[in-house]
């Protein structure tokens, strides 16, 4: 049942769809990915501008093979990674006590006060856990095809 | 069974690819969307650590009054540090002056919906930033003379990471309402909106 064609084309959909839709909005404000990057205070500064040009594209372009079923097992693999790493950016800052906006679907407009964001880091780890499950059970599912 | 290398070759592809669409991206952005490959953000107080400075005494001795009006509060310079905080108050009384440079450090994008009246725009994030400040250096602006720099106020560091970079070309007066733009509109002053001072 898990390792199913069926439940595995339609989690590499969700998982492309996200990706790609995440990569666009960032694409479109490479500058403000850029603030959001520096924020977290992790990436040294002479490197902040290329993460925040490439990052996005690789998202995408992941996300479209994915979504293609084109090398859907490196695509699952390196999602899985960006994933880790999101999350254990997410959680320095956390552990930090340093409220950042996430960043992943580009710059937010929306006012938040630190306790807010604090609280929408949690989320969004949690949201990046779930994803990051979708991603283990695309390389499940494909593994086992592989031995069939 | 794929062996591990046509991961590794695969993953290289897909590198390859973002490296790519993000250089041809890149070279069509426009000057608000662009961005260097290698950026510029000083941490706070790494450039007053890096430059060399002559003495606050040196400095004051040399720009005493600073083109203040007589009586008024007087900013001296402070070779020591990239910037200091000032309240609302004193952001107030130096746009009253009419001499003060106000730069507007936030994207221009939020700029455009509206700014301090006279401040001008210095978007920290945007690629154009740095030959803004050299072509600031270059009109001949008084560097001990007081120059106001504000973003959103609250954490926005867009102010300060602008201070850094006039301190590295040498002002070292430069004052950061740390308050910011909300602080301006709460307080009714004047505010432009476009892409004009």
């Amino acid at each position: 049942m898990l390792a199913s064609e069926w439940l595995t084309v339609r989690v590499q959909f969700v998982l492309a769809a996200f990706f790609v839709v995440a990569g666009l909005a960032k694409i479109a404000d490479p500058p403000g990915f850029a603030h959001e990057i520096h924020n977290y205070g992790l990436v040294p500064g002479a490197f902040v501008n290329a993460m925040a040009l490439v990052l996005p594209w690789l998202e995408v372009i992941t996300g479209v093979a994915l979504f293609l079923g084109m090398a859907r097992r490196t695509a699952a693999r390196i999602l899985g990674i960006l994933l880790i790493v999101f999350i254990v950016a997410l959680s320095i800052n956390l552990a930090r006590g340093k409220p950042v906006d996430c960043g992943c679907f580009g710059v937010s407009t929306v006012q938040k006060t630190d306790a807010e964001r604090l609280k929408d880091m949690k989320l969004v780890i949690l949201r990046d856990v779930g994803l990051l499950l979708l991603a283990a059970q695309i390389l499940y599912a494909t593994k086992r095809q592989e031995r069939i | 069974m794929r062996s591990p290398r046509s991961f590794w070759l695969e993953a290289a592809g897909f590198l390859f690819l973002a490296f790519l669409a993000a250089g041809i991206s890149n070279a069509f952005a426009g000057a608000e969307r662009k961005l260097k490959w290698a950026g510029s953000y000083e941490q706070k107080g790494a450039a007053a650590a890096a430059a060399v400075r002559p003495t606050a005494a040196a400095a004051a001795a040399v720009t005493p009054s600073l083109g203040a009006p007589a009586g008024a509060k007087m900013f001296p310079p402070h070779p020591d540090k990239a910037s200091l905080d000032i309240t609302g108050e004193d952001v107030v009384e130096l746009h009253g002056r009419k001499t003060v440079p106000f730069l507007d450090a936030r994207r221009s994008s939020v700029y455009r919906d509206g700014h301090i009246a006279g401040a001008r725009p210095f978007s920290v994030w945007e690629s154009d930033v740095d030959d803004k400040v050299k072509a600031f250096f270059a009109e001949g602006t008084d560097q001990s003379a007081p120059i106001v720099v504000y973003c959103s106020g609250g954490t926005c560091e867009d102010s300060h990471m602008l201070a850094e970079k006039l301190y590295l070309v040498g002002f070292d007066n430069v004052l950061i309402y740390k308050d910011g733009y909300p602080d301006w509109v709460k307080r009714g002053m004047p505010v432009s909106k476009g892409n004009e001072p």
